[in-house]
């Protein structure tokens, strides 16, 4: 039991390479515990497991791993000394893992996973655990298409960001906030050469930092968020950000950009590509008042978004179970407090799969998910360290979530959407069509994706995921928690049939 | 940071060794890069992190790569559908 088996069927090409193999061999990898995602929380999870005497394999979607907020550049230059700071510390955390044995595979998106040793029971679209125990990832990507068979899984799949649809936002040039924290960070490329933010959270602020830094000019942030008060009472009970804080916000101080509370954009204006925003202040109720609209031009990027929503297509496809927290982000993975074990035999979770939290607590929970998986495979007793860990957790996550508490969307968002507002991106499925599915009988997410489409393209519903509910429940009355999701389909992403049939057959 | 040249529907364009695909075409003022599928609307960059599929180009011949995953290299050539 406590022998260590990891085997490579071949030599595995860590980089990555441009074009993709015109040969759709799969390789094979075996491993105790395969780790989805190589930010934070992944590479904490698979450093611990791998410590703890377990075979681990990390499997990442981007060329290089470190996740959002430990994002290695190739290219672009490091304007700051947190900004260097988050590298390195990211490029540390990737070194200690593979210090620790485990082997980190980028360059490859999970489509599949199934129960056991590989092949799909007939008939079976998402997997749970067979009495054999285990499972099988299937990957492909730049790095080589993989097939991981692993004792246990810990799903560190990151978030991204939570939109809410309005007219005008599939001009090119919009974009959510974390798009343009990618281009700018990782590229040295600010979304465009004037750039309005608006939207609601605290990741506003660093993302107009790095666009400043990348040769960026900000229009303006605006916040929908209007308690400064409030805001300010749970910063000045949390001593330990206020160095960050002070940070962030130097640049309001030298006047580089201003921030604006309680109005949220209604429309994105332009012909071809955005050339302006228009937006509305929000009323007592959170609604944007649309007799009251003023419009901010000679912009020719919009960042919008509203925090972030967990990725748990993984977890939904293995079976386990979500609850819906909408501070958190929306439907999160449950996992318990000790061990980050969710629903699943043998499958953990980590890290803002489990709720939008920041990269302190997701560095903690990949470790007591790393330390609890390695244990349960029958590495040692672990209990003692995570119960030290989940001690040292509970201040920035409760930080984390009374900061979110803030920063959720505003509840009349919906109000803006016309009918001929682009709701579902991937299949040009407009709210008008929505909402006369809803007034042909439609009445969730899935029924809406069965009458119009929405939500049954590419993306498979990650971008108007959320918009969908949040109109849904506006048209219905409900409560968005009561409109569902929509359950991901394999495969999870796009990938050719040549590739599919060699993985699952061989 | 090396300076590097790639081609983009026939025109010569700079880029630095190690930016994405998109960022280069951000960098040059080409937002637009497809049509939707049904409308026909322009589209560019969206979420910037390989999940929205929006940006969705041909490189080196090989269609539907998506611009924001893809990092640049030197006599790259990148095809839109604009």
């Amino acid at each position: 039991m406590n022998s260590s088996t990891l085997s490579f069927a071949g030599k595995a090409s860590t980089g990555h390479s441009h074009a993709p193999s015109k040969d759709p061999g799969v390789e094979p990898f075996s491993c105790d515990v395969c780790v989805v995602g190589a930010g934070a929380a992944g590479l904490s999870a698979a450093h611990a497991a791998a410590a703890c005497g377990t075979s681990v394999v990390v499997l990442d979607a981007f060329p290089r791993p470190g996740g959002q907020y430990y994002m290695q550049p190739p290219a672009a230059p490091l304007a700051s000394a947190k900004a260097m700071r988050q590298v390195t510390d990211g490029a540390a955390l990737i070194a200690e893992a593979e210090r620790a044995g485990a082997r980190i595979l980028p360059g490859r998106e999970v489509w599949g996973v199934f129960p056991g040793g590989g092949q799909p029971e007939r008939g079976t679209s998402a997997a749970a655990p067979s009495d054999a125990g285990g499972f099988t990832l299937h990957a492909d990507g730049d790095g080589g298409a993989v097939r991981v068979t692993a004792r246990a899984i810990v799903v560190a799949t990151g978030a991204h960001d939570r939109v809410v649809p309005f007219p005008g936002w599939t001009l090119p040039g919009v974009m959510p906030p974390g798009a343009g924290q990618r281009l700018a960070k990782l590229s040295g490329t600010p979304p465009g050469r004037r750039t309005l933010i608006a939207g609601s959270g605290a990741f506003l602020l660093p993302v107009a930092s790095s666009i400043l830094k990348a040769g960026g000019e900000i229009a303006a942030i605006f916040e929908a968020d209007n308690r400064v008060l409030a805001a300010a009472g749970i910063v000045a009970r949390n001593p330990s950000i206020w160095g960050e804080l002070a940070r962030l916000a130097r640049p309001l101080f030298r006047a580089e950009f201003e921030v604006h509370r309680g109005a949220v954009v209604v429309a994105a204006l332009g012909d071809d590509r955005v050339r302006a925003a228009r937006l509305a202040p929000l009323d007592t109720s959170g609604t944007p008042d649309l007799a009251q609209t003023f419009e901010i031009d000679d912009i020719d990027a919009l960042l919008v978004g509203y925090g972030f929503r967990p990725h748990v297509e993984l977890t939904d496809a293995l079976g386990c179970t979500h609850d819906f927290d909408e501070a958190a982000g929306g439907w999160i993975c449950r996992a318990a407090p000790d061990t980050f074990a969710t629903t699943v035999a043998g499958v953990f979770a980590a890290g803002e799969t489990t709720g939008i939290a920041g990269s302190r607590p997701a560095l903690l929970s990949g470790r007591i998910a790393g330390l609890a998986a390695a244990e349960s495979l029958g590495f040692g007793d672990t209990s003692g360290e995570r119960r030290y860990l989940v001690e040292r957790r509970r201040r920035p996550a409760a930080f984390a979530a009374a900061l979110a508490t803030h920063f959720t969307p505003p509840a009349g968002l919906a109000a803006a959407i016309t009918n001929d507002t682009v709701m579902c991106r991937c299949e040009d499925v407009t709210a008008g069509e929505v909402r006369a599915a809803l007034a042909d009988g439609a009445d969730d997410a899935f029924g809406a994706k069965l009458w119009s489409r929405a939500g049954m393209g590419l993306c498979q519903g990650r971008v108007c995921g959320f918009g969908l509910a949040r109109l849904i429940a506006a048209e219905r009355g409900i409560d968005p928690e009561e409109v569902g999701f929509n359950t991901p389909r394999l495969p999870l992403r796009p990938v050719k049939l040549s590739t599919m049939q060699a993985a699952l057959k061989e | 940071m090396s300076a590097i040249v790639i081609t983009v529907d026939g025109d010569r364009l700079p880029a630095r060794a190690g930016m994405t695909v998109a960022a280069a075409l951000i960098a040059a003022d080409r937002p637009e890069l497809r049509r939707s599928p049904r409308a026909g609307t322009p589209r560019g960059v969206h979420c910037g992190m390989g999940h929205c599929f929006e940006c969705l180009v041909t490189i080196d011949g090989t269609p539907d790569r998506r611009a924001c995953l893809v990092e640049v290299s030197d006599g790259m050539t990148v095809e839109t559908s604009r």
